[in-house]
């Protein structure tokens, strides 16, 4: 079948800036989008510039935008892709300085990797032979190390595009690998750490990480999880976790949120509450204020809501 | 610029990355240079796992013997007691130093089992070990934060008096050519399964240490014995882990039987791969294959197991086979996997150049003789990875820098000049580089003939001859693929030339080497080692011993 | 037809506007809506998180009333639609699990069988009532109107859970509502992308600056309104537009409508029962252009 490619090309050593260029190649109906781009470089043009080796997604270099997402070239097949024979757009990964044509500057990525922290750090002595641990914990684990560094979750994150400080998902989840493991002894400094600004609690949770990545990863799950252990270790003193908690609250309490009051908690200072201020006055002033604190009315079977929230609270 | 190192590594897959660690624990200053990122090395691609004689009831010698009579009898067997001894200490190491290995009811580790093993001795991570061991030891060189050229490539040796005493490398970000001097160089760069086409190894498999070690002088050995896996995917080579046979899958052929049965009645699908992928070529050859390719059943496994334990390889064979294992059978056949020749080196990882330290694929100790069981390879990496950090550290104690500065890069200047500079445009390296994987694939196969080998041999060295023509079309500085492919095709065409001089050298079958007009193995004759030279002109051709401690060679069947 | 419908909490809360024109909308489609009065929050995402089952626990509830009344249920906020989905997904794939969960219904003889249809009013107009049958209702044509769709995370990720290899149409029923309606859709990068309010309260600079950036992008590309089906971003991209015009420091004055009120206009409904003066950034040049005077 005939692949059409639209490649966004730069040269940083010539005077243009990036420019897009197709190419048409011949390749077999199984043909990858990196089986395409290499049958280019190989026979039509060979200054195309594109990271690549192990064509079996393990070795995380090929991740590129294809139609304007993250993906990894070599397990993109082009058929799914450009069903009806149309043109496959490719683009360097997002987030991420462009050096050449497709090749980035990962840079940005490694160094979020090292602000983690990213090998285990056990305390106490070393046992004669393995530290003995639960196989499940090794299982939960798994997810988080299968993680093969290819960027894609970095390239497309909503986070990083507006706050590039934001560490991101791959480090994130590379610092859930350790927070999991019964053999790191600094999980409490971990937590405190990926707590701070540009931590954990500044994901927006919009699912790009999970929907982006080859490895089935799901980073945003394990950032969700570092929240959920940084609460249990009693790192409660934000917003994120006020807000949680107000949430669960308002719905246990009368089976709906009560907006006004959980936007008021969920602010820890004077200064953010008063923030708000204007905000509801819009509001008010629209007549849709929502009805807060005791205007706030409870849904039939409310009571029903509170058994159940009491019943799995029991069992945390 | 000059830069100025006691160790350089070069290659930073888990065996470079193991002798970085190594050397650096000892204290000297050590850099690792790399033509791509530590992560991307092709130590990620090995997924079954790494064996270690650790559970009560198994014993090094029992790994040794497996391992010897794998190799069949071709293997140097003091190495191979190293290996087998060290084994536990570093699987006990890796754990230590985060990997999160799969483990037993008891939380202690939990093994497989593997091919050619008497009794299950594979420690793995799900199915992906060496990307699980490759990323840790990536974090510890984190932690010791050791110097990393990251994307740099290396065009040639620093060679005086006969020392190796650095390399020039090529930096690929900006196309500038730097100095790296050191006083001891390990060699670390894997494989050259780009010389073969198909083949299971990734692009940057292209054999650049062995070239650059036989250009210095270093002689190749047992480069003859090459490992076709039995289990790689049709469309584009990629692997099967061994792993799946491991936990239980057949092997079919069209009639739907267990052929495995005909040729190794004990171990079935988990006999030797040199034993196993000739079972499979040669039901293909006779007609009983199905498409060029025989079956790989895994559907009796069931669904949990496979997702829990074989979880990439269903994905693998999802997007590359489309079969989902977990209802239909894999189409399999042998693909070029592996080279268990290398350059020549003795049990400390030192080779017969001075300064010149091997380890990992491109060394040959030789631990896997003419033939590497699975998960043997994840361990030679830690084991003469760490030896090779230790000698080389130890050597450049009492070593110094070579003399001279920026004008030790004059020579490859001209030579990147030349190929980039042409008028005309000459040939392109892509297309030269498939005729040579077609040509290895074709001849240099599973089975080998005379005339086969010397027909490669042939067209090895006519393609040498059209290399010197070609020329590289992108004319940039910046991330320049184009001229690493030219330099990079240079160094298989070396290699590929040896391979094939070796094949015609040892006229005997054994382990992966299967010559039909030589059917049989040859104790008397040639229990010993191929070893191949560089010289002005043809080749040089030489024999080592084989070192017998203490399993005399029986005939081998499983 | 006729659907179980969940209206969430901030349509009943600080989005009035939202739940007034999905009435006046339904009423013209012929869709009666039987509210689930009793059904409690989906968790908007945060509970889900805290504790998964909980939240499933939750969402099962309102499923299992849908199912007593033997309707599909509808939904008019993408958060809402993400959350029961992936709600449903779970719930669905592991018996033992479902099981567990319906005893804590139970006491409420409520029992969730895992076979309720969850559908956003948007994919009810698109597949349950057809472009046809909207386009006949269609007497102002909003010819004049450059629109930029915006879906919210979570109908539109993570797309195995939402259905989209099995309609990959579902993509694009915005755009597509949007041109039956008779108005240009109008392409810009923030489509489908995150609009900040769920950090909020965690990150006040960076959520806005999501909002900003979004809403500066459709104005450059010639957008005159945007319009969302998600009652969040809503509050972001309305509530919150004039703060991130700060944060993103350019002229915004985008107005932006829930997705039952761009429907409602086009039926030639009076903006009033739309509510439409109820949205923050002023909707008048909106209806101007609509001709709505």
């Amino acid at each position: 079948m005939e692949v059409k490619l639209r490649v966004r090309r730069y040269d940083p050593e010539g005077d243009r800036k990036p420019y897009t260029q197709e190419y048409a190649v011949e390749m077999p109906d199984s043909a990858t989008v990196l089986d395409s781009l290499i049958q280019v470089r190989e026979e039509v043009d060979e200054t195309l510039g594109l990271r690549c080796s192990c064509r079996s997604s393990i070795c995380g270099s090929c991740a590129m935008r294809i139609n304007g997402r993250a993906r990894l070239a070599c397990k993109t097949k082009v058929v799914a892709v450009a069903p009806n024979g149309g043109t496959v757009n490719v683009e360097p990964a997002g987030n991420m300085p462009v050096l050449k044509d497709l090749i980035v500057d990962f840079e940005v990525f490694w160094e979020k990797i090292k602000a983690v922290v990213p090998w285990l750090r056990p305390e106490g002595p070393e046992p004669e032979r393995e530290y003995i641990v639960d196989n499940d914990k090794m299982l939960n684990l798994n997810t988080t190390v299968a993680c093969i560094m290819c960027g894609a979750c970095v390239s497309d994150c909503t986070s990083l595009e507006v706050d590039p400080g934001f560490l991101g998902p791959a480090a994130l989840a590379k610092a859930y690998r350790f927070v999991g493991d019964p053999r790191d002894g600094h999980k409490l400094d971990r937590l405190k750490q990926y707590t701070e600004a540009h931590g954990m609690w500044d994901c927006a949770h919009c699912f790009m990480c999970v929907e982006v990545c080859p490895k089935d990863v799901a980073p945003m799950d394990w950032i969700l999880e570092l929240r959920r252990e940084a609460e249990a270790e009693g790192f409660t003193n934000h917003n994120g976790v006020r807000h949680g908690r107000s949430i669960a609250e308002s719905v246990k309490e009368a089976g709906w949120l009560d907006e006004g009051k959980v936007a008021m908690e969920s602010m820890g200072s004077i200064g953010e509450k008063l923030a708000l201020v204007p905000v509801g006055m819009r509001a008010f002033f629209r007549g849709k204020m929502p009805p807060m604190g005791p205007m706030h009315y409870q849904r039939p079977g409310a009571e029903s809501v509170r058994r159940i929230f009491e019943e799995l609270e029991a069992k945390e | 610029m000059v830069y100025e190192h006691d160790v350089l590594v070069i290659g930073a897959g888990l065996a470079g990355l193991r002798a970085a660690i190594e050397a650096t624990r000892k204290g000297v200053d050590v850099a690792v240079l790399t033509k791509v990122h530590p992560v991307r090395s092709h130590t990620n691609a090995a997924q079954g796992g790494i064996n270690a004689a650790l559970n009560e009831g198994d014993s090094w010698e029992s790994h040794a013997y497996d391992t010897v009579k794998g190799s069949d009898f071709l293997g140097d067997q003091d190495a191979i007691e190293v290996l087998c001894q060290e084994a536990p200490g570093e699987i006990i190491e890796l754990e230590h130093m985060g990997v999160v290995f799969n483990r037993d009811e008891n939380g202690r580790l939990g093994s497989r089992a593997f091919g050619g093993a008497s009794q299950a001795r594979t420690y793995f991570v799900a199915d992906f070990t060496g990307q699980a061991l490759l990323h840790t030891a990536y974090e510890q060189s984190l932690k010791y934060q050791i110097r990393t050229y990251s994307e740099f490539f290396a065009t040639s040796l620093i060679m005086e008096d006969g020392a190796c005493k650095g390399c020039i490398a090529l930096e690929l970000r900006t196309g500038k050519l730097h100095v790296v001097k050191a006083k001891a160089v390990i060699l670390a760069t894997g494989g050259v399964g780009r010389a073969f086409e198909p083949s299971t190894n990734a692009l940057i498999c292209t054999g650049d240490g062995m070239a650059l070690a036989y250009g210095g002088g270093a002689p190749l050995m047992d480069m003859e014995m090459i490992q076709y896996h039995p289990t790689t995917i049709k469309s584009n080579g990629a692997l099967i882990t061994e792993a799946a046979r491991g936990e239980g899958a057949y092997l079919i052929n069209s009639l739907g039987e267990r052929f495995m049965a005909k040729y190794a009645p004990n171990m079935m699908e988990l006999a030797s791969r040199d034993v196993v992928s000739r079972a499979e070529q040669t039901e293909i050859n006779e007609g009983r294959g199905v498409d060029g390719c025989v079956l790989l059943d895994l559907r009796h496994l069931g669904e949990r197991v496979i997702s829990t334990k074989l979880s990439q390889v269903r994905d693998l064979a999802i997007d590359f086979a489309n079969v989902d294992m977990v209802k239909d059978p894999v189409p399999i056949r042998p693909g070029m996997h592996y080279i268990m020749g290398g350059i020549k080196t003795d049990i400390t990882a030192k080779t017969q150049v001075a300064g010149i330290y091997a380890a990992g694929e491109t060394a040959c100790v030789s631990l896997h003789g003419g033939n590497r069981l699975g998960a043997n390879s994840l361990l030679e990496l830690v084991v003469f990875g760490r030896r090779a950090g230790e000698s080389a550290a130890a050597y450049a104690t009492s070593s110094r820098h070579a003399r001279g500065g920026e004008s030790l890069a004059e020579k490859d200047a001209q030579h990147i000049k030349q190929l980039t500079g042409a008028k005309t445009k000459g040939e392109m390296a892509g297309p030269l580089r498939l005729e040579l994987g077609k040509t290895m694939n074709e001849f240099c196969g599973v089975y080998r003939t005379e005339d086969g080998l010397k027909t490669a041999l042939d067209r090895v060295v006519k393609l040498r001859e059209r290399y010197k023509g070609i020329t590289v079309q992108d004319k940039g500085s910046a991330f320049n693929t184009n001229l690493t492919a030219a330099l990079e095709l240079g160094n298989m065409l070396d290699v590929a030339e040896v391979i094939c001089r070796a094949a015609l050298f040892r006229r005997e079958s054994r382990g992966a080497h299967t010559r039909l007009d030589f059917p049989t193995r040859d104790d008397e004759n040639w229990l010993k080692h191929t070893l191949v030279y560089k010289t002005d002109g043809e080749p040089r051709l030489d024999t080592a011993p084989v070192t017998i401690t203490r399993w005399q060679p029986v005939e081998r069947k499983y | 037809m006729k659907y179980a419908f969940y209206p969430g909490c901030v349509a009943k809360g600080g989005a009035p506007e939202l739940y007034m024109s999905t009435r006046a909308v339904a009423e013209a489609l012929d869709i009666q809506l039987e509210e689930l009065e009793g059904a409690a929050c989906t968790g908007a995402g945060v509970l889900s998180e805290r504790n998964p089952e909980l939240a499933d626990t939750l969402n099962a509830r309102t499923f299992a009333m849908a199912e007593r009344l033997g309707l599909p249920l509808m939904n008019i906020c993408s958060t809402c639609h993400g959350v029961m989905s992936q709600s449903n997904a779970r719930l669905r794939k592991d018996p033992e699990y479902l099981e567990r969960i319906n005893k804590r219904l139970a006491p409420e003889r409520l029992h969730y069988s895992g076979e309720v249809s969850i559908k956003h009013f948007l994919w009810v107009m698109m597949e349950d009532i057809g472009l046809d049958k909207v386009r006949s209702l269609v007497v102002n044509p909003l010819g004049d109107l450059k629109a930029a769709p915006f879906y919210g995370c979570y109908i539109v990720r993570p797309t195995w859970v939402l259905g989209y290899d099995e309609k990959p149409e579902r993509k694009h029923y915005l755009e597509d509502l949007i041109e039956a309606l008779g108005a240009q859709s109008v392409e810009y990068q923030g489509v489908d992308k995150c609009c900040g309010f769920p950090i909020l309260t965690m990150n006040r600079e960076n959520s806005l600056r999501m909002t900003g950036t979004h809403l500066l992008d459709a104005k450059t590309q010639g957008a005159d309104m945007m319009v969302t089906p998600c009652p969040l971003c809503h509050l972001n991209l309305d509530g919150g537009q004039v703060d991130a015009a700060g944060v993103v420091k350019a002229n915004l004055e985008l107005p932006v409508l829930h997705l039952p009120q761009m429907v409602g206009m086009a039926f030639g409904m009076k903006p009033e029962r739309l509510g439409l003066k109820k949205n923050i950034v002023n909707t008048q040049p909106v209806l101007k252009k609509a001709g709505f005077a």
